[in-house]
């Protein structure tokens, strides 16, 4: 019996490629259990194969074979393949970001994200159980009529996060050269994440309140269009102390966790959102907007303002949160608390669980 | 145990009314949030998005196509009966040729990733530029931004200055005096013929033989320079009305236009003989008396004079007939008031000399025979409405 997994992309620090490693490593004790992509970052050569060599991991053909399929996006090569394979086919939903958001960007990009919604809703009676990593993902997959839908969390682990150090060159870079208040936002720079909210927001909390702050975005700068914009309104409105870092590696972000005062993030759509948990286990106050499946993942655990509350409110919060010791310590604890909702073992209990009862 | 933090929800609440708070008072500029959404979308339209299509049509491609694998040989054949030879051949190269697919593998890797990275300078030149200049561009923008976070882009602000500019300039206006008549036609009016000023002053005039040159500080039409001039003494004039300093000056006086303490501070230290300043600083205020009595004493030469007279407000006489007939005098300037500040601005020799009595027949009489306590009263109403009506203070450097 074997438990292979395909997804469209696979790049290092991507939340759905960590969760089809971690799945692996469950689904090893199983039996054989690969990883096919379309697409893959080259330091993940060693790691993940590309779907044409998914032939030779099958042969000989046997019945009781699972199909894992990671859906974040649209791919139609993936998803004839995926159509036409005899084996049991089981999908874990990520959810697809809104196309609109990048139609002004990328019209390639919205166009296979529109594709992604066509193909989800297209595979509904192929799929023999689909796993979502949040209730919000669920609610989606019953709108679309699937029937078998389990939530299971996505598998977060904060010991292991905890392990890795900190990267010497940018903890001191963040020493000596970064004064005054640091607000960090974690997140791939795209544009349904809203930087550019967090930017008004920042320009606000500079220009009115307290110039010594900064923030900064650390995350890969995915879409150029979107990015190169997002430079030009922070260079347009001068706030030198606002910096997008880029692809950064996993022991600087350590370093950008440690150094940092709050967690922010404006995002408009998430399935999951892990960089909520990081921050809670790096001991980080959180604001945050509630929009989809952020509140389910954040629950009590940080400050979040209604998607109607304009920049100038964020900016007062942050505000606050930054000359209130208090309103910080009860966050923090607040954070901690909801942190222990999130049990490693029992999240990989359930997938492999969810995964067996399939077979 | 308490929730830690659970007064989070109203806090959110407090804030939101802050910030309403805010945007009335002015605070936060009208429209701020409205004008910071426009920026973006004008800054996000920019950004071309259409141009380099086909280029990233062409890398989409290259994704696609970039996997290399020995399972794509074919192995089959049409030809009858080879298949079975063609199959062995096949894998057999298959198998050998592994190692140079993984090469090829590793290059078409490489060259991907570098036309994504050309793709990406194609497209957003305007971000591969030179260090120095996006430095320096935003320096720029940063300035600009300051200036336009700067106070006075506040209309509140604005207006609030526009409103006490009017004021200032609407109590200027009050204040200055721009009467329909012209001085020379007052002067004729109220002052005596040339010959009653000449014969007023001609004892002041002698003090200064010898003392060339003269300034005579507000010399009117020139009487006073005339005299001097009689008198063989070299003098020149200021005088603040334009009128009578061209009359002057049509008379062949050195008569200049200006204002009296700024011309004399003009001059070249220890430049003059002697200065006067008749029935002038009663239109002064107070800070221009102090200043001339500070600059007049470094244009004189050491041992230099200067005459300063005026009217005595110590006589009662003086403000029925003299003082309030010309509605630019200010203020009347008390002898001892006038002695105290020469004294104080450094003068070695400072007196008072009392000019102008009124006439005889304007002064009480005392009958003859009368007593000698009615004697001794008229005495002292004389004293008190009587007094001279000028008083002329002579001081030497």
């Amino acid at each position: 019996m074997r438990f292979h997994q395909v997804l469209v992309s696979a790049s290092p620090g991507d939340a759905v490629s960590a969760h089809a490693f971690e799945l692996r490593s469950l689904l090893r004790r199983l039996g054989p259990s690969e990883i096919f992509v379309r697409h893959r970052h080259a330091e993940l050569a060693e790691e993940v194969h590309y779907l044409e060599r998914y032939g030779d991991f099958v042969a000989p053909p046997a019945g009781d074979d699972v199909l894992i399929y990671h859906v974040s996006i649209g791919d139609p090569e993936i998803f004839g393949f995926v159509s036409r394979r005899p084996e049991r086919l089981v999908l874990v939903y990520h959810n697809i970001s809104p196309a609109e958001a990048f139609a002004p960007y990328a019209p390639w990009f919205a166009g296979l994200l529109d594709e992604g919604r066509r193909e989800l809703a297209a595979l509904r009676d192929r799929v023999t159980l689909a796993l979502a990593v949040s209730r919000f993902n669920a609610d989606e997959l019953s709108a679309l009529g699937y029937r078998d839908v389990r939530v299971t969390p996505l598998i977060f682990d904060p010991a292991a996060l905890l392990d890795v150090p900190s990267d010497r060159h940018t903890a001191n870079h963040l020493r000596e050269r970064v004064d005054g208040p640091v607000l960090l936002f974690v997140g791939q720079i795209l544009p349904h994440k809203r930087p550019d909210f967090l930017v008004q927001a920042f320009h606000a909390l500079v220009t009115y309140l307290r110039p010594d702050a900064h923030l900064i975005m650390v995350g890969n700068a995915r879409l150029p269009a979107f990015s190169a914009a997002l430079q030009r309104q922070i260079v347009e409105l001068g706030l030198h102390r606002a910096w997008i870092t880029g692809r950064v590696t996993a022991t600087s972000l350590r370093s950008f966790y440690d150094r940092a005062d709050v967690f922010v993030t404006a995002s408009e759509h998430e399935g999951f959102c892990v960089p909520l948990l990081e921050a809670m286990t790096f001991d980080l106050p959180v604001v945050a907007r509630a929009a989809a499946a952020v509140p389910e993942t954040l629950g009590d655990g940080g400050l979040l303002l209604d998607p109607a509350d304009g920049p100038l409110v964020l900016a007062e919060v942050w505000d606050q949160l930054l000359g209130d010791p208090g309103l910080r310590e009860a966050l923090v604890a607040r954070g901690r608390r909801r942190l222990g909702d999130f049990d490693a073992d029992g999240a990989r209990r359930a997938a492999l669980e969810a995964l067996a009862s399939v077979v | 145990m308490p929730t830690p933090g659970a007064d989070i929800d109203p806090l959110i609440e407090d804030i939101r009314a802050r910030v309403a708070a805010r945007r009335r008072d002015g605070f936060y500029p009208e429209g701020l949030e409205a004008d910071l959404d426009s920026h973006f979308a004008r800054v996000a339209r920019g950004r071309r998005t259409t141009d380099v299509t086909a280029l990233r049509d062409l890398l989409i491609s290259l994704e696609v196509r970039g996997a290399f694998h020995r399972g794509r040989i074919q192995l089959d054949t049409s030809v009858p009966g080879g298949s079975q030879v063609h199959r062995v051949i096949g894998k057999t190269i298959s198998r050998q040729t592994e190692g140079v697919l993984q090469q090829v593998q590793e290059f078409a890797d490489a060259v991907r990733q570098t036309f994504a990275g050309l793709v990406d300078i194609v497209e957003y030149a305007d971000t591969h530029v030179h260090a120095d200049v996006t430095a320096q561009l935003d320096a720029v923008w940063e300035r600009l931004a300051a200036f336009e976070r700067g106070p006075v882009d506040s209309p509140a602000a604005v207006a609030d200055l526009r409103r006490r500019v009017e004021a200032l300039e609407a109590a200027e206006a009050a204040r200055r005096f721009d009467p329909p008549y012209t001085a020379d036609e007052f002067e004729s009016a109220f002052r005596g013929s040339d010959e009653e000023l000449k014969a007023r002053y001609r004892d002041v005039a002698e003090r200064f033989a010898g003392r060339s040159p003269v300034l005579d500080l507000g010399c009117g039409r020139g009487e006073f320079l005339e005299l001097l001039i009689e008198l063989g003494v070299g003098a020149s004039g200021v005088e603040l009305d334009e009128r009578l300093a061209a009359d002057g000056r049509r008379r062949g006086l050195e008569v200049t236009h200006g204002d009296a303490v700024a011309h004399l501070a003009g001059l070249g230290d220890d430049s003059l003989g002697g200065i006067t300043a008749l029935q002038l600083v009663e239109h002064l205020t107070p800070a221009q008396v102090v200043e001339l009595a500070t600059v007049a004493r470094t244009k004189l030469v050491d041992g230099g004079l200067l005459v300063v007279e005026t009217v005595n407000p110590g006589s009662l006489y003086t403000f029925a007939h003299s003082f309030y007939l010309d509605p630019t005098h200010s203020t009347p300037v008390h002898p001892a008031y006038l002695e105290f500040v020469f004294k104080h601005a450094g003068w070695r020799h400072v007196e008072i000399e009392w000019r102008s009595p009124p006439p005889a027949g304007d002064v009480l009489e005392v009958a003859d025979g009368a007593d000698t306590v009615t004697a001794a009263n008229v005495a002292r109403l004389n004293q008190l409405l009587f007094a001279p009506q000028d008083y002329a203070l002579l001081a030497l450097r």
